[in-house]
């Protein structure tokens, strides 16, 4: 089935100390995960920013099955996250825009993984900057039917937040006319036309300043 | 402690979490932490930890998980408080 999940953490909101209490990141990564922090190549990343990391793939996975299964139920230590791959030479650097779209990610340094929940294998693409972690997963390695926008908005009103990104999102789909983002039965985001829902898959974020979406085709 | 009783402490836990304070002050068990009180779901780990720090209780992620509204947290607490004695 089509699916998208995606997932925006922004990293000035998260508190840096508790992050880093065995308590706390035991409730989202499994001691495996935990491990893998201790590779060489996670030398240029803080663990807090792992930890976030792997909860942003996580809860981007969630989403994606959510549209396939309403009754799952969102167990962080339950989506395990395996072979990490980060670009060669990978440091975090300012995001220094205001907004990024894009269809996949070819060219772009993304930092990419696996998750499993069950029997389902899915595959997720992460942009890292100093300010967040945008996430998007799919269902295929391939995401060059993926699209995604992120942007800095001047408010963290979750009002607001709520309407900038479906404005977002509207204004980056190719066809556009009379179409809004409604929910289904369920609670998850849907775009309708003309108040029929498409089968266009949509995922929605916000996290303080940051909103973030995706797309399937 | 009596449900009311937990209501009225987890309403304070909350309470950093939310901008919704209209929906907090009229907080039942049928409140949704997302969905109502708009919190970010990042911050429901936060909760967890501090509802673990609050009671003395310690809450895994699979009871974690089930913590969606106000009653279901109630039950979880609820049952960890009763477990303790």
């Amino acid at each position: 089935m089509l699916s998208t999940g995606n997932d925006i953490v922004s990293l000035n909101a998260i508190n840096v100390t508790c992050t880093k209490q065995p308590n706390f990141y035991s409730k989202i990564l499994t001691p495996t995960e935990t491990a893998l922090y201790k590779q060489s190549r996670f030398a240029n990343i803080p663990f807090e920013v792992f930890v976030w990391l792997l909860w942003s793939i996580k809860e981007s996975a969630f989403k994606f099955l959510q549209r396939i299964d309403a009754d799952i139920l969102f167990t962080p230590v339950k989506f395990v996250v395996s072979d990490v791959q980060i670009p060669f030479g990978f440091t975090l650097s300012g995001f220094e825009a205001i907004k990024l779209t894009g269809i996949g990610f070819n060219g772009i340094p993304t930092i990419r993984s696996t998750v499993k929940f069950g029997d389902h294998i899915l595959y997720s693409s992460s942009l890292i900057y100093q300010e967040f972690i945008s996430t998007v997963v799919n269902g295929a390695e391939d995401f060059s039917r993926t699209h995604w926008g992120i942007k800095w908005i001047d408010s963290d009103d979750t009002e607001i937040q709520s309407a900038e990104v479906r404005a977002f999102l509207i204004d980056n789909l190719k066809d556009n006319i009379s179409i809004s983002i409604g929910k289904n039965p369920l609670g998850i985001p849907v775009l309708l036309k003309n108040n029929q829902e498409l089968t266009i898959p949509v995922s929605l974020s916000h996290h303080e300043y940051y909103i973030a979406y995706s797309f399937q085709l | 402690m009596t449900r009311q009783e937990i209501l009225n402490e987890l309403k304070k836990v909350i309470s950093p979490y939310t901008t919704n304070k209209e929906m907090l002050a009229q907080i039942n068990e049928d409140t949704d932490l997302l969905k109502d009180l708009k919190i970010n779901s990042a911050n429901l780990v936060d909760i967890i930890i501090d509802a673990e720090a609050k009671y003395d209780i310690e809450i895994d992620y699979d009871e974690a998980d089930k913590m969606m509204n106000v009653g279901s947290c109630i039950d979880v607490i609820s049952e960890k408080i009763g477990q303790k004695q």
